[in-house]
């Protein structure tokens, strides 16, 4: 199998490795950079477990190339944590009860975090629409939405 | 309340939820281990036929495969929850019996070759006729597909009390009305996975599921090997709602590979694979005739329910069985006959779901509403009339100890402003309610209680061992605040180490509401023989008496001085130099009637006790395309004291999606055999757009026996929110629905029907 050279940006850190070309930037994450935090859960983006922030735009890396992401910068849920203090929104995932299986929260707080950088004050409305993109199972969505609601006062 | 104690009864945030908000929790697919392969199934591409013939040569030939297997390399033993229901080999050699049913195996070094050798595996079918629908499969001449069960009948509950016949005839108001609803899938966000290991003649799993220890013991029974040779170990599960409760297809599988390859063996399944082949939930069609008196009072029942099974027997006799109790856990039936048939179908294999039973249910509350409105009266008073109060006893004789059912229905019902809307609907708007009732835990034998073990450490830190599993509810977090309560030191103090069967003692899993009431009280038990040998201790050190001491904040202290005390690790020390470490074990034992079967003796005590709930669900219907709005959705549930109401209040507004919003939206397609939308673009999970404005009320109570006071947490809503809903359709409509989820097709139909009738 021909391999391709990707670079990128991730978590802060420069990395550079062989992918396969029609590699998904998911499997990459996964199962070359051990980042396991972004989900596989239906694998043809229709539920958001596994979006990750790409250039500042929140992506389905499921739908992405390996290849397609050279040059990117990427923020993954493993990325959030600086300097050993929680992100706001993890924070707020937390302390709201919005966390119960787990296994659409990264993908919830990653859409969230792309929302908030490029909106710092949605309203409640906008909020909703915005995580309408990602599917949760196990909590109704009310306290993820408070908990983004949250998150906003404090960034 | 929440002065009476230091954490039970309070908003903490869960402690497994760091590790979930970090990324850092490890769920099945994410682990690795050295030389770990990957596996694919094969799978069934007919819906029933006879195999002749598995070669697996020229796939085993492929560079990269380690390991094939088929129903061959298997001991053929069959799995089932009961003796007479043991008909699912889940590797066959005889025939499959469902599209997507697995047929072989391989583990290979990566995906790939795995897809690869697949393809080469040559399977020799002959096909058979299939049956799809439950009531042609009743009939004689249908398709036969497991040969000991006549006519495709796998289970048969017959329950008749009182005189219904009888009862009947002096009914003023008689009803019989005929209910339909598609089965959901659970759609768990995780697709199914499991991780084997098998070294010196030891199996290590790892799977998402809701009961470890049943799972390790139908493995043993399938693989031959002794029970502490099968280790289910503990993983972050990524939800389960009834449908991880049994042991899968692709334990056998990944066992058997990992068993033949000597390697480690990772299976994930896809969305679509978890969907047609893990477990689905039943297909319902219920026919209710109730017999009211002029005043509302209920008396008599008659049901007549068919069950699509589909191809195995699952947890055939409690699926079976289950809408019926919760139903008359909550209401007082003095007659009721009740006759439910599972039938076997050539589709997925068939579980319990969190949401079991909504055409029987909801079918139910609004045929009820019906008849109230025709004899003058409103839902609220005849659910008020004819609900069970404390100290009752049921139809089939389960005595209800704490009951808040009346106090759910009129903290709901005020909240809503329900009378008032109710008698005054639009074409347009309707209000709707239902009530249902939940066992905490029901009979499985031995297996229906649970033990726990406590050591405090050195330095006081504790560690606590229990059998008891978490889906995602809550349930870690929970016994962890019941420890901390207990035990005087804060959560972070105590390491859990849970549903690792090796470890860990019998427990009743995640499955039969029973976390709370069982499994967290034999945490309670556990953690109260500590403390007794802490108080001990700190009583002679402090030189009081063992009632004056109290446990706070790490230490013993004087409850009438409270200045004087002394650090608890300290107490523990002094236990270590008298020889007699601070370690103690605890169990509960729910009082049930073990003489109780769910078909050949369905009467007796079911549970220790029973949480109670009620749903009000406001919509709005478009008359010209028939689709409904919920603008606000309430729900009110009693489950005793709840240990972290926030905890509960998730529980609830989960329900409120999956099963309220869900009877807007939510149901599996089928053309013959193939399930038409096994992923999440076509099967329609509600999203934050859809969900109305929720209002959860906790109705605390206090139950006697439960953990502080505590019950099951949240099912309640799950059995009812589909009620309320159809409950509204029918106050906006006058019309009945005859099947969910109403979708607008469906809701057409319903206002169709109105205007025929004008």
């Amino acid at each position: 199998m021909k391999m391709t050279r990707v670079s990128f940006e991730i978590n802060n850190e420069k990395v550079s490795l062989d992918v396969r070309p029609y590699e998904t930037l998911l499997e990459t994450l996964r199962e070359r950079l051990m980042l396991t935090g972004a989900k596989e859960a239906c694998g043809m983006g229709s539920c958001g477990a596994c979006t990750v922030v790409m250039n500042g735009i929140p992506v389905r890396s499921c739908l992405v190339l390996a290849p397609e992401a050279d040059g990117a910068v990427i923020t993954t849920v493993e990325g959030l944590r600086q300097d050993g203090k929680l992100h706001p929104l993890q924070q707020a995932f937390m302390e709201k009860g919005a966390v119960q299986c787990g296994f659409c929260t990264s993908g919830m707080i990653m859409t969230a975090k792309a929302l908030l950088e490029r909106n710092k004050k949605p309203t409640k409305k906008e909020i909703i629409k915005t995580m309408s993109s990602n599917i949760c199972r196990c909590t109704g969505y009310k306290k993820i939405i408070e908990a983004v609601e949250e998150a906003a006062k404090k960034i | 309340m929440n002065n009476e104690f230091n954490i039970v009864g309070k908003r903490v945030v869960r402690s497994d939820s760091l590790a979930k908000v970090t990324g850092e929790a490890r769920y099945t697919a994410d682990l690795k281990f050295p030389n770990m392969l990957v596996a694919k199934v094969l799978r069934s591409p007919h819906p029933h036929a006879k195999i002749l013939k598995i070669d697996c040569s020229k796939a085993l030939k492929v560079p990269g495969v380690k390991a094939a297997v088929s129903g061959f390399d298997s001991y053929g033993v069959k799995w089932g929850v009961f003796r007479y229901t043991q008909d699912h080999a889940m590797l066959h050699t005889d025939k499959v019996r469902y599209i997507g049913e697995d047929v072989a195996a391989v583990a290979a070094v990566d995906e790939e070759t795995a897809l690869e050798a697949l393809s080469l595996i040559k399977v020799d079918y002959e096909p058979l006729p299939a049956v799809f629908d439950p009531f042609e499969s009743m009939k004689d001449g249908a398709p036969q597909i497991h040969s000991e069960y006549k006519n495709n009948v796998n289970i048969h509950i017959h329950i008749d009390v009182g005189e219904v016949d009888k009862a009947m005839e002096k009914a003023f108001l008689v009803r019989e009305d005929t209910f339909k609803a598609a089965g959901e899938a659970y759609a768990m966000m995780e697709p199914y996975a499991v991780v084997a290991l098998f070294k010196n003649g030891y199996l290590d799993l790892y799977m998402p599921n809701a009961g470890p220890h049943v799972r390790a013991k139908a493995l043993s029974n399938m693989l031959k090997l002794p029970l502490n040779r099968v280790r289910i170990r503990h993983i972050n599960s990524g939800g389960a709602f009834g449908g991880r409760s049994e042991v899968a297809p692709g334990d056998l599988v990944a066992s058997l590979l990992a068993i033949k390859s000597g390697q480690p063996v990772k299976l994930v399944l896809t969305r679509e694979e978890n969907a047609t082949a893990s477990r689905q939930v039943h297909d319902i069609v219920a026919t209710v005739k109730t017999g009211m008196k002029k005043d509302g009072t209920i008396l008599a029942k008659d049901y007549k329910v068919v069950y699509d099974g589909g191809a195995y027997s699952s947890t055939g006799p409690i699926a079976t069985s289950i809408p019926f109790y919760v139903y008359e856990e909550c209401y007082r039936f003095p007659n009721v006959r009740y006759n439910g048939y599972r039938v076997f179908t050539n589709k997925g294999i068939r579980g319990m779901y969190g949401c079991h039973g909504r055409a029987f249910l909801a079918g139910n509350e609004s045929q009820m509403d019906l008849m109230a409105k025709e004899l003058g009266l409103d839902p609220v008073d005849v659910r008020l009339k004819n609900g069970l109060k404390p100290g009752e006893v049921t139809a089939t004789k389960s005595k209800i100890t704490s009951c808040g059912l009346k106090e759910t229905i009129l903290e709901a019902s005020e909240k809503t402003n329900f009378r008032k809307k109710w008698a005054k609907p639009s074409k347009r708007k309707g209000i709707g309610m239902g009530c249902v009732a939940i066992m905490c835990g029901f009979p499985m034998g031995f297996r229906s209680g649970s033990s726990a073990y406590v050591k405090i450490n050195d330095d006081g830190q504790v560690t606590l061992v229990t059998g008891l599993v978490d889906n995602g509810q809550g349930n870690e977090s929970m016994v962890i605040q019941v420890a901390s309560e207990v035990l005087g030191v804060p959560m972070e103090d105590i390491n859990l180490v849970c549903a690792d069967t090796e470890v860990t003692n019998l427990d009743p899993g995640a499955y039969s509401q029973a976390a709370a009431f069982v499994g967290a009280n034999a945490v309670r038990v556990a953690c109260e023989n500590a403390r007794k040998r802490i108080v001990a201790i700190a009583a002679e050190k402090l030189g009081i008496k063992e009632t004056e001491v109290g446990l706070k904040d790490r230490a013993a202290h004087s409850i009438k001085h409270p200045d004087k005390k002394m650090p608890i690790s300290w107490v523990v020390r002094e236990a270590f130099f008298r020889g007699e470490p601070i370690v103690a074990t605890g169990s509960f034992f729910p009082h049930i009637d073990f003489e109780r079967e769910w078909v050949t003796r369905p009467w007796g005590q079911m549970a220790g006790t029973f949480s109670f709930g009620t749903s009000v669900a406001e919509i709005e219907i478009d008359q010209e395309t028939g689709k409904i709005k919920m603008p606000k959705f309430t729900s009110a549930h009693d489950c005793g004291r709840p240990i972290n109401p926030m905890a509960v209040e998730g529980q609830m507004e989960g329900s409120i999606q999956q099963a309220g919003v869900a009877a807007l939206t939510e149901g599996n397609l089928w053309d013959k055999g193939h399930l038409l939308n096994p992923n999440l673009l076509e099967y329609k999970v509600p999203l934050a757009c859809d969900m109305p404005e929720i209002d959860t009320i906790i109705v605390s109570s206090r139950d006697p026996a439960g953990p502080f006071g505590a019950k099951e947490g949240g099912l309640t809503i799950r059995m009812n929110a589909y009620s309320a809903v159809a409950c509204a359709l029918t106050n906006a409509t006058g019309e009945l629905f005859t099947e969910l989820p109403l979708t607008p097709d469906k809701v057409l139909t319903v206002l169709e029907r109105k205007k025929g009738v004008k």
